[in-house]
């Protein structure tokens, strides 16, 4: 059978048709299931940055600079805010850091949201352990690595990381500051 | 026969062990055990998928552009399942991110459609897809199993040795990955010519 040009054509064309049909019935299949899944992948961070909220934070919140600060509510009663916060300094790309405070200003929590450091080494940010050394600090404490003569613990071998999450962290409380008690100096 | 098209994915034509093919997943995402398996069961529903389109529709394609309908075929079907798992496992999704687009340049499932699917029917082209799927799988899992344990102590998650044992990062940072295929391909290799050997072969 000699194939004309004119049916190559024919032939890609219609596969092509095909597949875009399936794509488009598939992604309007699982596009809402897609969303909702990376909003809960933001609830999950938010609840460990403000432990137990009642309301929807992700959809209450305050633009501020360019910033969104969440507002984490308990029985009605503002208890909390969160911010992210990004940090360019990591070892391999930005760190972006969820800080949430409550009405004072002190330290409720830090997430990691979203980093590309080594494994291993500069990805002990995520730990539990490490990160829950941020509770309980407040502005006035000096949130820097041991190394820059501040009180965070740094890992052996990874100085990079840490000193990023802790920018970041400073950067949140800055923005964050505007809002809790003692705040608009 | 049958049963011989399914097994030559596992044993003597492993597309990672044996073709050598598929090697940047097998590599990349080995992290863990449990990566290695997700993105063998990726791969091997876009392998089902193309295998069977690729063995229904070929006589209808001129040879000429086989080549890009394979690949609009499988490139559908890869972002079929990249779209499904991102909906339903978000975060293993999270973890394989980048590699799953990757499957559409991955050799073997092209290697497949170009010299099994073209030229055999639908069920032997299904069977040969589990084969090699299964295969695939198979291979990214030790892979992944043995540099989970060496790497991280661990294995599906679970610790192994407690806080005592010091694992060894490179494992499971990318030159762990060729350290690691590297024996685990001799380790094939040894036992493939110990089989010929005891058949009598020289």
């Amino acid at each position: 059978m000699k194939d004309s040009p004119f049916k190559m054509v024919l032939v890609l064309t219609i596969i092509t048709t095909i597949s875009a049909l399936i794509l488009a019935f598939v992604y309007a299949g699982t596009k809402d299931q897609i969303a909702e899944a990376y909003r809960q992948d933001f609830l999950k961070g938010l609840k460990v940055v403000l432990p137990g909220f009642e309301n929807a934070p992700d959809t209450e919140f305050k633009e501020m600079k360019g910033y969104k600060v969440y507002i984490g509510k308990k029985g009605g009663e503002v208890f909390g805010y969160a911010v992210r916060a990004v940090s360019p300094k990591g070892y391999s790309g930005d760190i972006a850091v969820l800080v949430g405070v409550d009405t004072k200003g002190d330290i409720l929590g830090i997430q990691i949201l979203k980093h590309a450091e080594t494994p291993g080494l500069g990805n002990k940010i995520e730990f539990k352990e490490w990160r829950d050394t941020f509770v309980g600090l407040d502005k006035s404490d000096n949130i820097a690595v041991k190394k820059d003569n501040g009180i965070i613990d740094e890992f052996s071998g990874a100085t990079i990381s840490p000193r990023a999450v802790c920018e970041a962290v400073n950067t949140g409380l800055d923005i964050l500051s505007r809002f809790t008690v003692g705040g608009e100096k | 026969m049958k049963l011989k098209t399914f097994t030559s994915g596992i044993f003597e034509n492993n597309p990672v062990m044996k073709q050598v093919l598929g090697l940047c997943p097998a590599l990349a995402v080995t992290t863990s055990a449990i990566n290695g398996i997700a993105m063998g069961l990726a791969t091997t529903a876009v392998l089902i998928g193309s295998n069977t389109v690729v063995s229904l529709v070929n006589n209808l394609i001129p040879t000429k552009v086989r080549i890009p309908s394979y690949i609009v075929i499988i490139a559908s079907f890869v972002t079929v399942v990249d779209l499904v798992m991102n909906a339903y496992v978000h975060d293993l999704h999270k973890v394989l991110g980048l590699f799953i687009p990757l499957i559409v340049v991955n050799c073997v499932v092209l290697g497949r459609a170009e010299s099994f699917a073209s030229k055999n029917g639908l069920l032997e082209s299904l069977t040969d897809a589990f084969g090699t799927g299964f295969g695939f799988t198979l291979a990214l899992f030790v892979l992944g199993a043995v540099r989970e344990v060496l790497g991280n102590g661990s294995v599906m998650g679970f610790d192994l040795f407690g806080s005592g044992f010091k694992p060894s990062i490179v494992m499971i940072l990318p030159p762990g990955a060729f350290i690691a295929l590297g024996f685990l391909m001799v380790g094939y290799k040894y036992l493939d010519e110990r089989k010929r050997v005891k058949r009598g072969g020289v």
